[in-house]
């Protein structure tokens, strides 16, 4: 192109759909839903050290966090919120607040405006390295999605929270999740999405050092289960994401999440 | 931030309004326009340029109205002193080199004096400064683009069945996967990134320019990866300034709040520009 003259016939001609002249508004205009998405992988433990409080605890936030998500003017036609929880049952996507079968079609992300929060019950084992798996493959497939239709999108988060150690099937302690850190790793390098990892509860040390390793540059340890505050920081970051903030804009927010102060929103 | 103007044969008008999170947080606009033209009435020069400063740089507000401004000011210069396009018709191919020539050779001018300012006395970081850059050349018988981002341009030429064509110009490719990510006049890499394209056309009697802030309500992409100008928001836009009204402020006010509203900001909720010119 460079060097020549750009000739009109050689772009596709879009007529306009109504010449009919109109000075005082602009109230004709039709807008497609192309906002620019951000895809938003909550990943969560709903396994049985979660029961009781914990577990009702995570319900009530996520509750609260769907409706100022619906609030948000910005973040409600952009963010795309999935869930994943491991427990109960094994590793299962949510589409809102329906559970999907395995091999269930369809993307489990659901526009903020239109997401309302899944109802946890706490049982079962900690499969968190299948379920981290699951969330690079539904994001990797969710931009596949976005790009085939034609929209922009920012750099989708994971956030992963758990009380407990990887374990496998049977609820023995599994070291399977040593696979996932070159992985990690590498899908960060390439900036294929930012993952944190939030070890709630009573987690131990040795699961402290299970985030650390998977999320090197955001992990933290909360006291209690402050899951409001996490969500809240998931979307503080999510703000920082639509303004085109630079890593140490995300390092500050994370920093004062994990120190529990709560002016990440200044 | 806005007027209307008649200069030469076009009617030009450009608003730059703050978004949404920067309205919530009490940031200014880091978005810039401006438009300027030289020459004699009969070779008239109009140039506009908009700017989208960086979000994660602390004076983007301060290099987007320094960009627009250079740009104006150095093109305006360079294109009125340029030979006139006449006597080179006999040659399509060696004109189209001359102009994107001169569009690229005073970009770098631009540029560089971007540079210099910014980095002052030396202990400036022009980086600090970091913005995008989109510029329109409207010459006496050619229109040129040439910028560094997001920015992008739409023509109106022609008609079908009495309907006017709108025409999204060439655009780079993304410089990543991620929206939010492109290149600024201050990047190492700018220079590589210069997009330049030129257009010989009559029938050109409208063109608008603006920052991303407006990408997803002024292009369309219908479910496929290729950008198009949505037809419904480019025969508003450009309606409002072929035929004004008796107030300009009340134009202004009325463009402000599209720019503004919630369905706008819902598609993006960054910094929005508009600078267009209607041939008179």
């Amino acid at each position: 192109m460079a060097g020549s003259w750009w000739d009109r016939d050689r772009s596709q001609d879009h007529t306009a759909p109504n010449p009919n002249v109109r000075h005082d508004a602009y109230a004709d205009i039709d807008f497609e839903n192309n906002a620019q998405r951000l895809p938003l992988v909550l990943c969560l433990d709903t396994s049985s050290s979660m029961a009781g409080l914990p577990i009702s605890t995570l319900n009530d936030a996520m509750r609260m966090w769907a409706q100022e998500l619906h609030d948000d003017v910005s973040l409600s036609a952009s963010v795309e919120v999935a869930v994943i929880t491991f427990g109960g049952i094994g590793v299962r996507a949510w589409r809102g607040p329906q559970m999907l079968a395995p091999g269930q079609p369809g993307t489990p992300f659901v526009p903020a405006h239109a997401f309302h929060a899944p109802q946890f019950e706490a049982a079962g084992v900690t499969l968190l390295t299948e379920a981290l798996d699951m969330a690079m493959q539904i994001v990797a497939e969710r931009k596949q999605e976005l790009r085939a239709a034609g929209l922009q999108y920012y750099r989708p988060q994971i956030c992963l929270m758990t009380d407990g150690l990887p374990t496998d099937t049977e609820g023995q302690l599994s070291d399977s999740w040593h696979r996932l850190g070159p992985v990690l790793a590498a899908e960060q390098e390439k900036r294929h999405f930012r993952l944190y990892a939030i070890g709630v509860g009573g987690i131990s040390q040795q699961g402290l050092d299970v985030l650390r390793a998977l999320a090197p540059a955001f992990h933290a340890h909360l006291h209690g289960f402050p899951f409001k505050q996490l969500l809240a920081m998931m979307s503080a970051s999510a703000n920082a994401e639509q303004k085109g903030a630079g890593d140490e804009v995300f390092e500050k927010i994370f920093h004062q999440f994990r120190t529990q102060r709560s002016a990440w929103e200044s | 931030m806005a007027a209307a103007a008649r200069r030469g044969t076009w009617r030009t008008h450009g608003i730059s309004v703050e978004g949404y999170r920067h309205r919530r947080e009490g940031l200014p606009c880091q978005d810039a326009w401006h438009e300027a033209s030289a020459g004699p009435a009969n070779a008239r020069v109009t140039v506009l340029a908009v700017a989208d400063g960086a979000g994660s740089r602390p004076y983007s507000d301060q290099g987007s109205k320094l960009a627009v401004r250079l740009a104006t000011a150095y093109y305006t210069d360079r294109v009125a002193a340029a030979p006139p396009l006449g006597d080179r018709r006999g040659n399509l191919a060696e004109s189209a080199r001359a102009v994107h020539r001169l569009l690229a050779d005073t970009f770098h001018e631009v540029r560089d004096e971007f540079l210099d300012r910014t980095r002052g006395d030396g202990s400036g970081r022009p980086d600090d400064y970091a913005t995008t850059l989109t510029v329109v050349v409207l010459a006496p018988d050619w229109l040129g683009t040439v910028g560094v981002g997001d920015g992008f341009v739409i023509l109106r030429a022609g008609s079908e069945d009495g309907k006017p064509q709108f025409h999204l110009l060439p655009q780079p490719a993304p410089a990543s996967e991620y929206s939010n990510e492109t290149v600024f006049l201050t990047s190492p890499e700018a220079p590589d990134w210069i997009h330049t394209a030129c257009v010989r056309d009559a029938d050109v009697d409208g063109v608008f320019l603006s920052t991303d802030g407006l990408a997803q309500a002024a292009l369309s992409s219908a479910g496929n990866p290729r950008q198009e100008p949505n037809a419904s928001f480019a025969t508003a836009v450009f309606r409002s300034l072929d035929n004004p009204g008796p107030d300009p402020e009340e134009d202004n006010a009325a463009l402000a709040n599209l720019l503004r509203s919630d369905r706008l900001t819902a598609l993006n909720a960054d910094d929005k520009t508009l600078l267009r010119a209607v041939r008179r």
